[in-house]
């Protein structure tokens, strides 16, 4: 707990930092504004947050907005830091991270693919990644609805009770 | 030069599970590969979050097929972070039995299913034959022999049945004693060492840029990273064991690595059974009244164990309500399995590109999700 005390003031001090909370022992989340995002992540690639655990999206659709999340690890400590940033949820756009964890791009891709959310300067983040040939908004959002979709694309087929023709009675 | 376009799977012996990497070859050496996950992709995250958090228990082990158990522990380690629930001291062991037969069992699975990428199909027969014995193990304590659904917020489902730790005793024994035949059979075998040994290199700085974890990251980086030591889950805290590392990371390593893993999964597992507390209670109580409607604080909570690949993880986001808000799954081998494939597979020959995802530890279904 000591540790992670005196990284939160070594943050505070050094950004703007909005909130912190403490999930669990051993972890931390910090909320920061989205132009902090890139500063405050080469930051802590430089103080031993070498590894990007996971990147993901929470739509938080009440508030109308985007939270990308990003998860970062230290193995010599074992402290997770989760960073978390909001955008708007009406013009989602933020700019790529691979310049500092270049294992991001995939993250990237399936977080466009799946919230729709825009990374700028991941040149691959327009390609289709699970989902080929998808024709509806992303599927992550909170207001998509797979029922409604799947109801809509596969329409309901009438099966016949007798599809086998009689066969006649060999004597 | 004239490039020929190749598909790896979705079909494939080589592949392990629906997963296509498209090749552009020249010879016999590959110029560029595009991962194609995708044919595997059945909407967990989605689903999970139109289900009730008891109900997605019957979901969550299908997302990794060979290794389901890390998904159970995840999501019930998640479930308790958010709620606070004391585990029972004796669930705590169980579950580490549990795990480190799991690891056991994929452990073997890998070591035989290397044996199809160089040609040595005996060791796959062997390997699926021993690993049997496992799952009729946990067809005895779960009643399932593949996805058991066993591990469950506030312990486990319910006490072992009575005399398994014998049993479990007998049938490690007996892998014990398998192990050196496959060491035998797989590792000293020429055919084996001529396409392994200083092939498919890891290097360290790869492991940093991917995210790689796991064996790959230990046999690269020589430190002993791995969650059981780092942070501690579970009670591992309480039992001993040492883990291979290395600075130099070949396929001969990785899976010389395997051996050694799985032979500290025994002895974990007979240490686990020997300190265990032998009765009490092994599910603390989460709810009153209907399970089914049972809800979680709200709150947003990252939870992870050591799978057999690697940092296995869930991001779980709660609202408070009947269903969980949102879950993020951190397959093991996402790093590897997507941008490790398009950056580092190309250089490498044709028939090294399935020893490459085996060695590696792509597993498709966690990457598809």
């Amino acid at each position: 707990m000591n540790s992670m005390n005196s990284i939160v003031d070594d943050l505070k001090g050094k950004f703007d930092i909005i909130n912190v909370v403490f999930p669990d022992d051993m972890q931390m989340a910090v909320d920061v504004d989205k132009n902090d995002v890139h500063t405050v992540l080469s930051y802590l690639k430089t103080i031993g947050y070498k590894q990007l655990s996971l990147m993901s999206g929470v739509d938080w659709i009440k508030e109308n907005e985007f939270e990308v999340v990003f998860i970062v690890f230290n193995w010599d400590n074992g402290i997770h830091i989760l960073l978390r940033t909001r955008l708007d949820r009406e013009n989602p756009v933020f700019r790529t991270i691979t310049g500092i964890y270049p294992g991001a791009q995939y993250y990237e891709r399936d977080i466009h693919e799946f919230f729709g959310i825009e990374f700028e300067g991941n040149p691959m983040s327009y390609k289709d990644l699970f989902l080929e040939l998808w024709d509806e908004m992303p599927p992550m959002r909170k207001d998509f609805d797979p029922l409604a979709y799947s109801q809509d694309k596969f329409p309901e087929r009438k099966y016949e009770s007798q599809f086998i023709p009689e066969v006649g009675v060999i004597k | 030069m004239k490039e020929v376009k190749l598909f790896l799977g979705p079909q494939h012996p080589g592949m392990h599970g629906n997963y296509s990497v498209h090749m552009y070859v020249d010879g016999d050496i590959i110029n560029k590969a595009r991962p194609m996950p995708g044919m595997l992709h059945r909407g967990f995250e989605k689903l999970m979050e139109r289900r009730y958090w008891m109900g997605n228990l019957a979901l969550i082990p299908r997302i990794c097929v060979v290794e389901p158990d890390p998904n159970e522990m995840v999501y019930a380690m998640g479930i308790e972070k958010l709620g606070k629930i004391e585990v029972p001291e004796r669930a705590h062991w169980i579950r580490m039995i549990v795990l480190e037969l799991a690891r056991l069992a994929n452990h073997l699975m890998s070591i035989g299913g290397i044996g199809a990428p160089v040609g040595l199909y005996t060791a796959s027969y062997w390997s699926t034959a021993d690993r049997d014995l496992l799952l009729d193990i946990f067809e005895k304590i779960t009643g399932a022999r593949v996805y058991h659904m066993y591990i469950v917020p506030g312990g486990v489902r319910k006490d072992l049945p009575e005399g398994i730790e014998e049993e479990i005793l007998k049938t490690i024994a007996y892998i014990e004693s398998r192990l050196p035949e496959y060491y035998d059979l797989v590792m000293k075998s020429p055919i084996f060492h001529d396409r392994t040994v200083d092939n498919i290199l890891l290097p360290e700085e790869v492991v940093w840029e991917l995210g790689v974890t796991g064996i790959g990251m230990r046999s690269a980086v020589n430190k002993e990273y791995d969650i059981r030591k780092v942070k501690p889950y579970a009670r591992y805290d309480q039992v001993e064991f040492n883990l291979p590392y290395a600075p130099y990371s070949d396929a001969f390593t990785r899976v010389r690595f395997k051996y050694i893993e799985a032979e500290q999964s025994i002895s974990i597992i007979r240490q686990a059974i020997e300190k265990m507390p032998k009765e009490g209670s092994v599910r603390a109580k989460i709810s009153t009244g209907n399970a089914l409607r049972w809800k979680v604080p709200a709150g947003m909570v990252y939870s992870c164990i050591e799978s057999s690949r690697g940092e296995y993880g869930y991001l779980i986001v709660s609202d408070g309500s009947e269903m969980p808000y949102r879950i993020a799954v951190r397959g093991a081998s996402y790093p590897q399995g997507l941008l490790g494939v398009e950056k580092y597979l190309p250089g490498h020959r044709i028939d090294d590109a399935s020893l490459w995802m085996d060695t590696m530890g792509v597993c498709a279904p966690e990457i598809d999700r």
